[in-house]
């Protein structure tokens, strides 16, 4: 019977937490894998790809399908690549790894994945890989089909060029979208509202209105969401402009826009297994008090999600 | 004979934005050009230099500082006086836009008064 399934093998931002009191939930940065059979998409290429890539090796004797992988990458920070030095099956001959993140061109893309190996920051360069790799050039109609698969993607609100992508996975949407920091402009607007004169507080509140709009958009039909969660409110309130979300945010929002399922994403390494207990339990009363019918889970590592 | 006025394109998804710039440029000699996407301007701005350029960052779409490149590639384009216009206030989008020749990097809310501020800084400067 043909499979289907998501599973993480990385749920950090910002840098590995490999600490005892944080191994419940894990410490490898982003990286979850996607898979139909034997096609694989992986999101993100942060430490999470380390273990996958020994893991698919050794898959790879009896289902030679598995050596062509697809990598969609949200964006270039380093708990996003900083995988990549490492995977192996890179430097394996005869196996086919396609990239795809943002970028003007395929070029722009090769450029963003290979300059994290140059010296002096690493021993050998993308050129030593021995595997097949090829970039994507970004296509006009922004999405694309891999197998069994089709993903498309939208810009979000995350330091540089940052996309969060949709991934048809048989009948099921499942939305990949690391780093975003919700409702941004609807905080900006709250701290300088009294700056403003009554007719730009009147298309301010318009503004509200249209980015709130734009953020149930951008996840609504959504069977699966793995969404950035990254503070509290308290460090919000320290880090806002950092571009993460604060998980009553990505909460809330989910509830609004009807997502099915919510898994709670890119914790902050500073997040012991009891701080996101913590969490987790906050997530619940909200959703209780919501009367919402959303399952909202803590995303961790080792995790599979049934997609069949 | 009038003299021709100068020609402002906004690419911004938007609609409250549209009335900020449409009010912020009311009394001034220019003409206004508003286009909800990067993909929605292509077509006039693969043909057209306007005399500045407004571009919102996070759009439906191709984001403004990818199109940003797109437009420096065009010959057209290489000198295009172009400010972004945006909510995401962080260093780095400055930092890129910057490298690609933006002018000024605007953050929302934005009030009326700075867009006239900006329009005129520029065409006084310059005056088409």
């Amino acid at each position: 019977m043909s499979k289907a399934y998501l599973r993480f093998w990385g749920v950090r931002g910002s840098y590995s937490a490999p600490f005892d009191t944080h191994l419940g939930v894990g410490g490898n940065t982003s990286c979850v894998e996607i898979r139909v059979d034997d096609h694989i998409v992986l999101c993100d290429a942060g430490t999470g790809i380390i273990p996958f890539g020994n893991e698919v090796l050794k898959q790879a004797a009896d289902q030679p399908k598995v050596k062509d992988l697809l990598i969609i990458l949200t964006h270039y920070h380093w708990d996003h690549i900083c995988g990549l030095p490492f995977f192996v099956p890179a430097f394996i001959p005869n196996w086919n790894i396609t990239f795809f993140g943002p970028g003007h061109s395929k070029r722009d893309i090769e450029e963003h994945v290979s300059a994290q190996m140059r010296a002096p920051y690493f021993p050998v360069g993308t050129e030593t890989w021995l595997a097949n790799v090829r970039y994507l050039d970004p296509p006009k109609e922004q999405k694309m089909d891999w197998g069994p698969l089709s993903f498309s993607w939208r810009s979000v609100h995350h330091p540089g060029t940052t996309y969060g992508y949709r991934i048809k996975v048989r009948d099921k949407s499942v939305l990949y979208i690391s780093d975003n920091e919700c409702l941004f402009l609807d905080k900006s607007i709250r701290q300088k509202y009294g700056e403003f004169n009554a007719e730009e507080q009147a298309l301010l509140t318009e503004m509200q209105r249209e980015e709130y709009e734009s953020e149930i958009k951008l996840i609504e039909g959504a069977d699966i969401l793995i969404h950035d969660a990254q503070y509290s409110l308290e460090d919000y309130h320290k880090k806002r402009g950092w571009g993460h979300s604060c998980y009553i945010d990505t909460v809330n929002t989910a509830i609004d826009a009807g997502v099915k399922q919510l898994y709670l994403y890119h914790h902050d390494p500073n997040y012991d297994d009891q701080v996101i207990a913590g969490i987790y339990e906050h997530c619940q009363s909200i959703i209780k008090e919501r009367n919402s019918a959303l399952e909202c889970h803590i995303a961790r590592e080792g995790m599979i999600v049934d997609l069949s | 004979m009038g003299s021709k006025k100068a020609i402002i394109v906004v690419v911004d998804d938007s609609p409250s934005m549209k009335t900020v710039f449409e009010r912020g440029t009311e009394n001034l000699e220019v003409e206004l050009r508003l286009f909800q996407s990067a993909e929605d301007s292509w077509e006039y701005l693969e043909r057209h230099q306007p005399a500045l350029l407004f571009l919102n960052i996070k759009m439906p779409g191709r984001d403004g500082l990818t199109f940003l490149k797109d437009l420096r590639e065009l010959p057209l384009h290489k000198d295009t006086r172009v400010v972004m216009i945006s909510s995401k206030d962080y260093a780095q989008d400055r930092t890129v836009a910057s490298a690609l020749g933006a002018l000024e990097f605007i953050t929302k809310p934005t009030p009326i008064r700075a867009i006239t501020e900006v329009v005129l800084k520029y065409l006084k400067a310059d005056p088409v």
